[in-house]
C-alpha cells in the first residue's frame, strides 16, 4: 500500500513508498526499496514519462551529530528513473537517523509535469541508545567510585593511572577508476571521497547512435559490510544512465551493472573501488567527550558527598 | 603517597584541595584515554574501535 502525501493536481498524483515503513526503518541496517508511483487524473499508473529524483539526508540538528556528520544535509543520490507501469523503485541504504527529503519532479509521456517533497523519519537505532546509555552510566560509576577513594582518605593514593577499558563487545570522469569489463558495456565511476556525491554512469558503446532502449540492473555494495547501498533494478536506459551518488563511508565497494538489449547477450560490468575515508568536524567529537568528563565529575561529586554523608551519620 | 610528596615538598594541603588536585588529574586521564578511544584518527585505534564508536550514536566517525 502506498503512503505519503498524495499531490492533487489536474494532471498526476505522486505517491511514494519506502519498504519497511518509515517506523521500521533503522540507519545503516539493509538497503531500503524506495518505490514512487505516478499516476494520472484518472487515477491509472502513468504509461510513459519520467521523473527525476533527489534524496537528502537530513539536516545536522543540535548539539550532538549522528556517527555520519560528514553525511548530513547532503545530497544521498540524485538521478533520472523511467516509469515502468507508472512506477520508479530503486533501493538504497539510510546510513543516519533524521528527516530525509526526497524531491520528485515527474514528467508524463504527454509532457505534463508535476513536483512534489517527501520527507519521511528514520529512527535511531534502539541498540545504540542502549550501548550510549551504558557507556554514560559507566562512566558515572567510575567517577562515583573515585569521588569516595578521594574523598577523606587521609594518605589517600595519588591515581597516576585509571584502567579503562571501552571496549563492549578524486574527480573527473572514469580517470581513477574505469575498467573495460566488457565489449559492449562501459561503467564509469568517479574518484569518490566521503563528503561529495560522484558520478556513476552506465552507457552502451555499441548500441549504434545511442538511442537503442537497454534494461539496466546496477547495484553499489559495501564489501566490508556486504550490504547493498543502492540499486536498481530493470529500468528502461536509452544506452546511457547515470546517478549522483555519495558514498558516506570510507571502504571498498563493488559496482556492477547489468545491462540488456534485446537479441544480446547481457552487458556486465564490475568495478571495485575504494572510497577515500575523511576524518568527521572536531566540534561533534568535542561536545560528546565534554559530555563524558563531565558526567565523570558528576559522579566524582556524588560520590564524595556519599561518602562525607556516610561518615558524618 | 601523597603524604610521602608533602613531607618531601614541606608542603600541606587541606583535604577539599587534595580532593580537587586529585580529581583534576583523574579527569584529565579519563579525558585523555576517551579522546583517544573515541576520537583519535591512528589507524590502529580507529579500526580497532571502529565499530565501537558506531555503536555509540552520537560519536562521529568517517
Amino acid at each position: 500500500m502506498f503512503f505519503g502525501s498524495a499531490v492533487l493536481a489536474e494532471e498526476m498524483n505522486i505517491y511514494f513508498k519506502t519498504t519497511p515503513r518509515p517506523e521500521l526503518l533503522r540507519p545503516f541496517v539493509d538497503a531500503t526499496d524506495l518505490s514512487l508511483l505516478i499516476t494520472g487524473a484518472d487515477g491509472r499508473p502513468l504509461k510513459q514519462g519520467t521523473v527525476a529524483i533527489r534524496l537528502e539526508a537530513p539536516h545536522p540538528g543540535g548539539v550532538f551529530s549522528t556517527d555520519y556528520p560528514l553525511v548530513e544535509g547532503t545530497v544521498l543520490s540524485e538521478m533520472h528513473l523511467p516509469l515502468r507501469q507508472g512506477r520508479a523503485n530503486w533501493k538504497q541504504l539510510l546510513p543516519i537517523r533524521g528527516e530525509y527529503r526526497l524531491t520528485v519532479h515527474a514528467v508524463g509521456g504527454d509532457g505534463a509535469k508535476m513536483s512534489q517533497v517527501f520527507t519521511f523519519n528514520v529512527r535511531e537505532n534502539q541498540k545504540k541508545w542502549l550501548a550510549l546509555a551504558a557507556l554514560s552510566t559507566g562512566l558515572f560509576i567510575l567517577g562515583f567510585i573515585a569521588g569516595r577513594i578521594f574523598t577523606g582518605v587521609p594518605a589517600g593514593a595519588v591515581m597516576a593511572v585509571i584502567g579503562f577499558e571501552l571496549f563492549t563487545g578524486a574527480a573527473g570522469i572514469s580517470n581513477a577508476q574505469q575498467g573495460q569489463p566488457d565489449r559492449r558495456g562501459v561503467l564509469e565511476v568517479e574518484s569518490a571521497t566521503v563528503g561529495k556525491p560522484v558520478l556513476i554512469r552506465w552507457k552502451a558503446v555499441t548500441i549504434g547512435d545511442g538511442g537503442a532502449r537497454a534494461t539496466l540492473t546496477l547495484t553499489v555494495t559495501h564489501l566490508e559490510k556486504q550490504k547493498v547501498v543502492f540499486g536498481v533494478e530493470k529500468i528502461a536506459v536509452d544506452g546511457e544512465w547515470s546517478v549522483k551518488f555519495h558514498f558516506f563511508d570510507g571502504g571498498e565497494y563493488r559496482v556492477a551493472a547489468a545491462g540488456t538489449v534485446p537479441g544480446l547477450a547481457p552487458m556486465r560490468s564490475e568495478h571495485v573501488i575504494t572510497v577515500t575515508g575523511v576524518e568527521p568536524p572536531a566540534s561533534p567529537m568535542t561536545a560528546v567527550l565534554i559530555v563524558f568528563v563531565a558526567l565523570i565529575a558528576v559522579g566524582l561529586g556524588i560520590g564524595r558527598w556519599s561518602k562525607r554523608r556516610g561518615a558524618s551519620i | 603517597m601523597e603524604r610521602t610528596i608533602a613531607s618531601r615538598l614541606g608542603i600541606s594541603v587541606s583535604e577539599p584541595v587534595s580532593f580537587l588536585i586529585k580529581s583534576g588529574i583523574f579527569l584529565s586521564v579519563c579525558g585523555a584515554t576517551l579522546f583517544i578511544a573515541l576520537a583519535a584518527s591512528y589507524p590502529a585505534i580507529h579500526d580497532t574501535l571502529h565499530n565501537v564508536r558506531h555503536a555509540l550514536a552520537i560519536v562521529p566517525c568517517h
